[in-house]
């Protein structure tokens, strides 16, 4: 039997920058490589976790996937639900209205990635009214049976974000990404500025979301601890480039790129007397120094 | 115990208020910790148990409307001798001598802590000119000196670079040069590395000890990262609502907690979860 196709199929992703400089004399273009020749699939379902530090592209892979971005080069292939593949990579703006709410972000801080301005009602019905979902009463309640799932009070509705803490705030970001039922949810660092504790009530409840709605999520994280317990499969990247692909046991336990194994070396263990490695900068320098 | 013995700075009783048109919000109530020199107290709670208001208080820069209300911060400076930083005029020369001499603090944010329209080599240099009788060259000179000793390459060169020609890793070494260009008898560091990633993290945590070591000097560290509690503690005090609710040894708190809120935080630890499925 054939395995059922992907519902991304991300093929050789390039994304260069341009940046002008303008010098005295003379101008010159520099050009940033922030993504080089990316390459994954993501399986109907699952959480596929994208690590890496600042600067390495996993945001721009997510961005080119949102098509926040276009790409410099490859193939971005989505699979609708009624089972056509699209080439997100070479629409126009117009060609990808209809198809943005199979795609949906939830992004890092719920202080800024909600308009102050606008109360939960109108941020999480937005989405249905710009894509011409519903109105009037029928919206009200698709807005409160959304907010019940993400465990929020739908009495609160006419309230505005600065009422919420940063956890609620971010269950206000979930609900207003999934209103529209997408097919894959990007999470960009979504639980990076979370107290531990409601980090881990905010996974739990995007598992059980996931579960529930049948969701594929990218995850982008710089935090091994929280993809190590949230996703099925990991992809490295460093400097644009993706170094490392593997199930998450095989990452943690098995790693097979010197660059993840100094990322895991790197990480503070919360017991004492597990030192922490003290010879991260040396080994960074070497691998630096060693062609890949 | 000989005057030696008895630690650099012990805090008694320490309440903090803050007056909002609300009303009375006691962020800091009632808390009592001691630190001796060479050894770090790691403050840990969630964002508003009182840990960074606590800090600023030994600074006395807690900012309006908040106000120290109660207690005791006994320092006992070697330069200085004793001196109650909680009671000290706001005016006295020596709170000033306190702000950055004999106290000083790393903050979270590298970014916001640097003047962006000044060379990092002159904020560095502005420090010593502050506390120290040296003349503008050797200041210059001290703080090259001082840039090099936090492992900054061509330290000369990056001495007139802005911080916005720095990486996050290299202007947290900025910082901590300028924390501890002064020779400070007490660090304060505000979640030093919150902001960094984990090779970078592993990196200035690492620098941190080495000079701590060097100096002799004590560390009170806020932390929320029980990772970074762990590897940089001796001892752990953990607020709740402007509470201590548990205090000890390192190994004690973190492998033998006490108190149910303690053992929730460590619960909370993604390491510590069963895989969310």
């Amino acid at each position: 039997m054939k395995p059922p196709p992907p519902l991304l199929s991300v093929r050789g992703l390039t994304k260069h920058f341009t940046a002008a400089r303008t010098g005295f004399r003379r101008r010159s273009v520099e050009v940033v490589r922030a993504v080089e020749d990316v390459s994954f699939d993501l399986v109907a379902g699952e959480a596929f976790g994208l690590v890496g530090e600042s600067g390495c592209g996993k945001t721009t892979v997510a961005r080119c996937i949102l098509r926040a971005q276009a790409p410099t080069a490859g193939e971005i292939l989505f699979q609708l639900p009624d089972g056509r593949v699209v080439d997100l990579a070479r629409l126009t703006e117009r060609e990808l209205k209809p198809l943005r709410p199979h795609v949906q972000l939830v992004f890092q801080d719920p202080f800024s990635s909600l308009n102050p301005r606008m109360t939960v009602r109108d941020l999480v019905g937005e989405p249905l009214v710009i894509h011409g979902r519903a109105r009037g009463a029928q919206l009200d309640e698709g807005v409160c049976d959304m907010l019940r799932s993400v465990g929020l009070d739908p009495a609160q509705r006419s309230r505005y974000p600065h009422a919420f803490s940063g956890g609620q705030r971010q269950r206000i970001a979930v609900a207003r990404a999934l209103i529209l039922r997408p097919s894959l949810l990007v999470c960009d660092e979504a639980t990076s500025g979370l107290d531990m504790s409601v980090q881990a009530q905010l996974l739990e409840l995007l598992k059980e979301l996931q579960r529930e709605l049948r969701l594929t999520i990218l995850f982008v994280a710089h935090n091994l601890d929280v993809v190590r317990n949230f996703c099925d499969r990991v992809a490295v990247m460093r400097h644009g480039r993706m170094v490392e692909l593997a199930t998450t046991p095989e990452i943690f336990s098995a790693p097979r790129h010197p660059y993840t194994r100094l990322l895991l070396s790197s990480m503070l263990s919360p017991d004492p007397d597990v030192p922490m490695n003290l010879n991260v900068g040396d080994e960074l320098a070497k691998l630096d120094s060693t062609p890949a | 115990m000989t005057p030696a013995s008895l630690p650099l700075i012990e805090v008694s009783n320490l309440r903090v208020s803050f007056f909002e048109a609300e009303g009375v919000i006691g962020a800091v109530q009632n808390i009592s910790f001691s630190i001796p020199r060479g050894r770090t107290l790691a403050l840990v709670g969630e964002s508003g148990a009182g840990k960074s208001v606590t800090a600023k208080s030994l600074l006395r820069i807690v900012p309006s409307p908040g106000r120290i209300v109660g207690g005791r911060i006994l320092l006992r400076s070697r330069r200085e001798g004793d001196i109650d930083v909680a009671s000290l005029d706001e005016n006295s020369g020596l709170l000033y001598r306190v702000r950055g001499g004999l106290v000083s603090m790393i903050f979270q944010e590298p970014m916001t802590a640097l003047s962006p329209v000044h060379s990092v080599g002159s904020q560095v240099a502005e420090a010593i000119l502050t506390h120290q009788d040296v003349s503008p060259a050797a200041a210059r000179r001290l703080t090259i000196d001082m840039l090099a000793k936090v492992g900054i390459a061509n330290a000369a060169d990056r001495y007139e670079q802005f911080p916005h020609e720095l990486s996050g890793g290299l202007r947290q070494r900025v910082i901590i040069a300028m924390a501890l260009v002064c020779q400070p008898e007490l660090l304060i560091a505000d979640e030093p590395t919150t902001a960094l990633d984990v090779t970078t993290q592993a990196q200035i945590l690492g620098l941190i000890k080495n000079l701590q070591r060097e100096l002799g000097c004590a560390v009170l560290l806020i932390a929320h990262d029980f990772g970074v509690v762990a590897q940089m503690a001796d001892d752990v005090a953990v607020m709740h609502r402007g509470e201590i609710v548990e205090r000890g040894p390192v190994r004690q708190v973190l492998k033998n907690p006490q108190h149910a809120h303690t053992r929730a935080l460590l619960e909370a630890l993604p390491s510590r979860r069963a895989r969310v499925v």
